[in-house]
């Protein structure tokens, strides 16, 4: 059985339209107009149990909502969808037992207190009992690396380590299944990195599917096997995030340094040149590795002179994934015409 | 029963959460002991012109406890109806459903914990301030069942704020029920006035409403107590409990089908 399977999923929010103006509001008071937004446009997929997924797409795209209506929070306006076995919108609280959820921007631990006691206090909502539950706080401490933090006052913790503990937190009745929205939002690399290394090791530890909405493509990378990139509602894309490279990843940027000067016109058969530094030591080029071999443009770049170093780098994923966004939006521009 | 101790851990920790500031429940429980000083000034007056010192079979200093009373109730009120309603404006309620909880109880849970250290404070500021003014408090053998009323008097207010609070669903704002519901509990509940002063048509109607159970009953308890009293408090409070309580579930479940999250 799949940890979630969706099928044909449809999420409209109405909004209340008005005209400009105080016109317009004055209108609106006698009579009403609605407005329909289709936040999730038949939505189709499914994931495996203890499967890293990755959900991504810009501001909009249908992300929260989806994962809102896995959760049980949000009614869908049709179509379904089982999450461990339950229909989330009917058994919410049967599932709530089996899931955890943390979303960037809604921070569930309190405020004004101590993480440790939102973590007994979770312990008591999941009904576990306190040695049970104070044994898995030890064990989160560690793995989070959060054991100095869970005394001090949340709001006196740093973005990184309160959404370590945040995550902690949620991991603490051991869920089947960890929902993430926007987890990295607003932190830095080194938190961001320290935050994924904690997941996915509780990940491969404990067997944890975990979906993962995010607009950074450097958490996809760093977490996740497979993506679903969507957009207005629809996936536009889902495969294998190695596939994702195999496919989108084809051109490749090279940096190199010569021992002398190389010609300002510097060219390169099969390449395209970037950029000729000032002084002429270094070149960067881009090449399509399918048309153009590495070997053959590597044989090429030693021909025109000594090389002192070169690095062969793909280019970064966000990339990728913004041509990925911008071939959906033609394709469907195309289909309105 | 660990589906019950959820609910008092969740208790618990609102209750130390609101002690996360201490000052500020200070000087927002402190304002109990001006209103009494207004309340004492306002009502010697009307207790010299009397021979007996009684009016409608309160002393100046029954009034003066029995208003202690209210206004500690009053005062110690939390601001469910504007955080529930807020919730389901901005659609944040979605975020507190995310756990096994029921979220009625959930939100009667937190608003008992924010209520009590309130309570207990206005109530000790007051009643010293009281006690200054008229003397010490009415029999304490009546205290314990006046405890239960307050109780009841804080689970009958949750009905009916988080009912009004619900109101978001459909109405979006909500302050003008705040507003009135309020107003109500200041006059129908006998919050500024001791019902006993009013005409018998305006008791009456008072007796047949829901905001009397709140601030009336257990003042009145206190300083009157009797079995009988209390008996007939704990109905009414019990019937309006379970009345509003039935509607708010309904409530709830239809307004949840509604539920739109802004910037979803």
């Amino acid at each position: 059985m799949p940890a979630i399977q969706v099928t044909n999923l449809h999420k409209n929010f109405q909004t209340k339209r008005k005209a400009v103006g105080l016109r317009g509001s004055l209108r609106s008071l006698v009579r009403a107009e609605y407005g329909t937004v289709e936040a999730v446009r038949g939505l189709s997929f499914a994931m495996d149990p203890g499967e890293l997924l990755g959900f991504i797409g810009p501001n909009g795209a249908g992300k929260s909502t989806t994962i809102k209506i896995l959760t049980g929070i949000l009614f869908p306006s049709s179509g379904q969808a089982t999450v461990l076995g339950f229909v989330p919108w009917k058994q919410r609280r049967q599932l709530a037992y089996q899931i955890g959820t943390v979303f960037g921007q809604r921070p569930q631990l309190w405020y004004h207190l101590p993480a440790i006691d939102t973590f007994s206090l979770f312990g008591k909502i999941f009904e576990l009992d306190d040695r049970e539950t104070s044994k898995r706080i030890a064990f989160l401490a560690e793995a989070f690396d959060i054991a100095d933090l869970l005394e001090t006052p949340v709001r006196k913790l740093s973005l990184g380590q309160r959404m370590r503990c945040e995550v902690a937190a949620s991991l603490l009745h051991k869920p089947r299944l960890l929902l993430l929205d926007e987890p990295s939002i607003g932190l830095d690399v080194v938190a961001k990195q320290r935050i994924r290394d904690a997941i996915r090791e509780m990940a491969s530890l404990e067997g944890v599917g975990v979906l993962l909405t995010s607009h950074d493509a450097g958490d996809l990378e760093a977490l996740c096997k497979r993506v679903i990139i969507i957009n207005h509602g629809q996936i536009v894309y889902q495969d294998k995030v190695s596939a994702l490279k195999r496919t989108f990843l084809t051109s490749k940027l090279v940096e190199v340094r010569y021992a002398r000067q190389v010609a300002p016109d510097f060219h390169i058969a099969g390449t395209e040149t970037l950029k000729v530094a000032k002084e002429r030591y270094g070149v960067k080029l881009r090449f399509e590795a399918r048309q153009t071999p590495v070997e053959a443009v590597m044989a090429r770049l030693s021909e025109v002179g000594s090389v002192v170093d070169i690095t062969i780098s793909d280019p970064p994923l966000e990339e990728v994934i913004a041509a990925i966004y911008e071939q959906a939006e033609r394709s469907e521009a195309a289909i309105a015409k | 029963m660990r589906k019950f101790t959820k609910y008092w851990a969740i208790f618990k920790i609102q209750l130390i959460n609101s002690l996360a500031y201490p000052a500020e429940l200070f000087w927002r429980s402190i304002i109990v002991v001006l209103f009494l000083w207004v309340f004492a000034q306002l009502w010697k007056l009307p207790f010299a012109g009397t021979e007996s010192g009684v009016i409608a079979g309160l002393t100046y200093a029954d009034t003066l406890w029995y208003l202690m009373l209210t206004e500690a109730i009053e005062l110690s009120r939390t601001r469910l109806i504007r955080n529930i309603s807020e919730a389901v404006k901005d659609g944040s309620v979605a975020y507190l459903l995310n756990k096994p909880y029921d979220f009625l109880l959930y939100q009667l849970s937190t608003s008992l914990g924010e209520t009590f250290f309130r309570w207990l404070l206005t109530t000790l500021l007051g009643g010293a301030m009281a006690w200054l003014l008229v003397g010490p408090p009415p029999d304490p053998r009546g205290w314990p069942l006046v405890l239960v009323a307050i109780l009841g008097s804080w689970v009958l207010n949750f009905c009916m704020s988080a009912l009004i609070g619900l109101l978001a669903f459909v109405t979006e704002e909500v302050a003008p029920f705040e507003w009135v519901y309020q107003k109500m509990i200041f006059i129908l509940g006998g919050m500024l006035i001791p019902l006993d002063f009013f005409p018998a048509w305006l008791q009456n109607l008072a007796r047949c409403l829901p905001f009397a159970y709140q601030t009336y009953g257990p003042a009145r308890l206190f300083v009157d107590p009797s079995l009988e009293r209390f008996a007939a408090l704990m109905l009414g409070q019990f019937t309006w409990i379970a009345g509003l309580s039935l509607l708010l579930a309904l409530a709830y479940n239809r307004g949840l089908r509604r539920l739109a999250i802004n910037g979803g």
